[in-house]
């Protein structure tokens, strides 16, 4: 019994009074509750209210299914454009000293600091009819604003940083002398990426990539600038979910809603599975470096 | 235990008897206003195992990864074999190197590291899978550790990762062994093993062989060769004993062992210190002069002398087969003194003693 006195003992001495941890606990949790749990399962609950046949009349529609097609569009460009840069801009960040770097390292998070709706104007400004280079596409027949290719150049945009911010840091910790190592060892500089470097960061690059992809499919203010809100031809599911919405069409805007919802799920469950395993890689990689 | 060195494990090499020369002429290497080498020349012969020596900083790693190629030079060349290899790029350079934190890959087994530069060859001389493994095994048989095949770098021990990491650069049949500190992050015991084994294999191997150190005793110990180095440039070059017993700087004489200092000036060829007359035959009349005498150099006298330094014993500290005596002398810094054992226990000194000092032997170094 000595021992259980002694947790007694430590945990008067450590921590607040029993009343104070439960009011605490109580309030997070209601919290929580309130802000995240009841709309979630409220999104799910009004797009079936009606039933599941309604449900999946209003998931086919063919503007809901236009729409579902250019949001998976937007990301199967965006997230492998951002992947590569990404890979890139953290390659050159961690591995080398160049001029600028830290004006680099500002300019990729510009897209966090910057509301999405300035993202979405800046475009507008600089390549819509009225705009810098706008009289240019009109003649060559290009439209880039109130169609697909805004669309995805505002979802480039936003969701820049994603994979670049969390590799960053994971790669500083590791250094580049495994890099050398390869390379003393006859490796060419495409074999000691795909060999060493790729393996060492692909946890992190993964969970940079999945956070991405949310912010890809889920995007809503710059997408909304740059999009001219054409039923099935330039909505994404986020600008869908709100015509239906403004039209009370309240069982087809929570269903098409209820995929983002869905798709939200599925990624924090992959992220939580993502995020522990490159919370290993980055320990391993915090303990060689200071060993 | 650790089981002995067996040499017919060895896999045959092909640099044997063919090993190589580098010339190192006249290297400049800067960063930003901070000169790390300056103009350094240095030839290493083929198939010797030398040292670079010196202080923390003093640019050992940077010229070291300049031979393999890591690092450019702003001025100056490199030549291998008498080709001058200075452009020549890190991968065709055949140098093995293993840095001071081994830079094992972390995410291959000890199998899959020691067989990556085996693996990334073009395909024309890239090795069979069945030639890969035995090679691999013949590997980690050299050094003891075929056992570990299967583990991965972060389930290693010091000594171990320090041993994959030479194999693996043993694996491409290097023709230039470069070690930075090999030995550096390992506690003494198998530091002391380590570097045995390490002489050792050099024999057996002959591969042109350099490894930094600033632990003078290692360098001492394993090396054909001694390179001094302090600030970018080199002090001295030469065996173990020539670099110990005849310093040619007074850097070397400080850095190679504990030594005594007395400032003096030179009067017709001779320095005095305390009494004591030391003799300085080359060095200008009237200069100051900055005396050194090695502890173990010195000897004791209970017989008051003129032509002595006279002092009172203030510490003693035995330590193990050697004792080490504190004197205090008017006008001069504390002066150690180390006798062995017997000559302690002979003379039964005690703190408080009167003694009168005796250099046999010194070295004078002028100012300038
Ligand atoms: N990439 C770099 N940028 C700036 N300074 C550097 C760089 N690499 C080395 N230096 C400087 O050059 C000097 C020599 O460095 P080097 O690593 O060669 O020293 P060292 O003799 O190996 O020291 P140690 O025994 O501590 O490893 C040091 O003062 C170091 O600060
Ligand atoms: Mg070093």
């Amino acid at each position: 019994m000595a021992g259980a006195s002694n947790n007694v003992h430590r945990s008067i001495v450590t921590t607040e009074s029993r009343s104070v941890r439960w009011l605490l606990t109580g309030l997070a949790l209601l919290f929580i509750a309130l802000f995240l749990v009841v709309p979630l399962a409220s999104v799910f609950y009004e797009a079936l209210r009606k039933g599941f046949g309604l449900y999946f009349q209003a998931l086919v529609e063919p503007d809901a299914l236009s729409a579902v097609k250019l949001t998976l569009i937007a990301a199967l460009i965006s997230v492998p454009l951002n992947l590569v840069f990404g890979v890139a801009a953290a390659w050159a960040i961690a591995k080398f000293e160049f001029r600028g770097k830290s004006v680099l390292i500002t300019l990729i998070d510009l897209p966090f600091s910057v509301s999405p709706v300035v993202a979405g104007l800046i475009y507008v400004l600089m390549v819509g009819a009225q705009g810098w280079w706008g009289p240019w596409l009109i003649e060559h027949d290009i439209k880039i604003i109130f169609a697909i290719p805004g669309i995805v150049l505002a979802t480039v945009f936003v969701t820049f940083p994603f994979v670049a911010r969390e590799l960053i840091p994971l790669m500083e910790a590791q250094g580049s002398e495994e890099e050398q190592a390869a390379m003393t060892l006859g490796a060419s500089g495409w074999q000691t990426f795909w060999r060493v470097t790729l393996p060492n960061i692909k946890w992190g690059l993964l969970y940079g990539v999945i956070l991405a992809n949310a912010r890809a499919m889920g995007e809503f203010g710059a997408v909304s600038v740059v999009s001219g809100h054409i039923r099935g031809e330039t909505n994404t599911i986020p600008l869908h979910v709100e015509i239906l919405y403004n039209e009370y069409n309240f069982v087809g805007a929570f269903a098409c809603a209820s995929l983002l919802a869905l798709l939200a799920l599925v990624t924090l469950a992959l992220k939580s599975f993502v995020e522990w395993r490159a919370e290993k890689q980055a320990e391993a990689a915090r303990r060689d470096a200071t060993e | 235990m650790r089981r002995g060195f067996n040499p017919s494990l060895l896999p045959p090499h092909p640099s044997q008897g063919n090993p190589m020369s580098i010339e190192i002429k006249n290297i400049n290497k800067r960063f930003g206003d901070f000169t790390a080498l300056d103009n350094l020349n240095l030839d290493i012969a083929s198939g010797e195992l030398l040292a670079l020596l010196g202080p923390s900083g003093c640019g050992k790693t940077t010229l070291l990864r300049i031979i393999a190629g890591l690092e450019t030079p702003d001025q100056g060349q490199i030549l291998f074999h008498g080709e001058d290899a200075t452009d020549t790029h890190v991968r065709e350079r055949q140098v093995g190197f293993v840095f001071q934190h081994y830079a094992l890959f972390r995410h291959m087994t000890v199998f899959e590291n020691v067989a990556f530069g085996l693996r990334v060859r073009p395909k024309k001389t890239r090795p069979t899978e069945a030639v890969i493994k035995k090679k691999v095994h013949d590997l980690l048989g050299l050094v003891q550790l075929d056992w570990l095949a299967d583990r991965y770098p972060a389930q290693l021990s010091g000594g171990q990762r320090q041993r994959i990491a030479l194999a693996r650069a043993l694996a491409v049949e290097p023709r230039v062994l470069l070690l930075d500190e090999p030995f550096g992050a390992l506690d003494t015991k198998v530091r002391k093993e380590l570097r045995r084994w390490l002489r050792r294999l050099h024999d057996e191997m002959h591969i042109t062989s350099v490894f930094v150190t600033h632990d003078q005793e290692e360098a001492l110990e394993v090396a054909d060769r001694v390179v001094v180095m302090n600030k970018g440039k080199i002090e001295q070059i030469g065996t173990p004993e020539q670099v110990y017993d005849t310093p040619e700087t007074p850097f070397v004489y400080q850095f190679l062992g504990d030594v005594n200092l007395f400032h003096s000036r030179v009067h017709e060829g001779w320095a005095e210190i305390g009494g004591a007359r030391i003799e300085a035959p080359n060095s200008p009349n009237e200069t100051t002069a900055t005396v050194y005498v090695r502890p173990h150099e010195i000897d004791l006298s209970r017989d008051a002398s003129d032509s002595a330094i006279a002092g009172v014993i203030t510490h003693i500290r035995l330590l193990g087969a050697t004792v080490r005596l504190e004197v205090e002398v008017a006008g001069h810094e504390a002066v150690e003194v180390e006798l062995t054992r017997e000559r302690y226990q002979d003379g039964a000194w005690r703190v408080g003693d009167p003694v009168w000092l005796n250099p046999r032997e010194a070295r004078v170094y002028t100012a300038g």
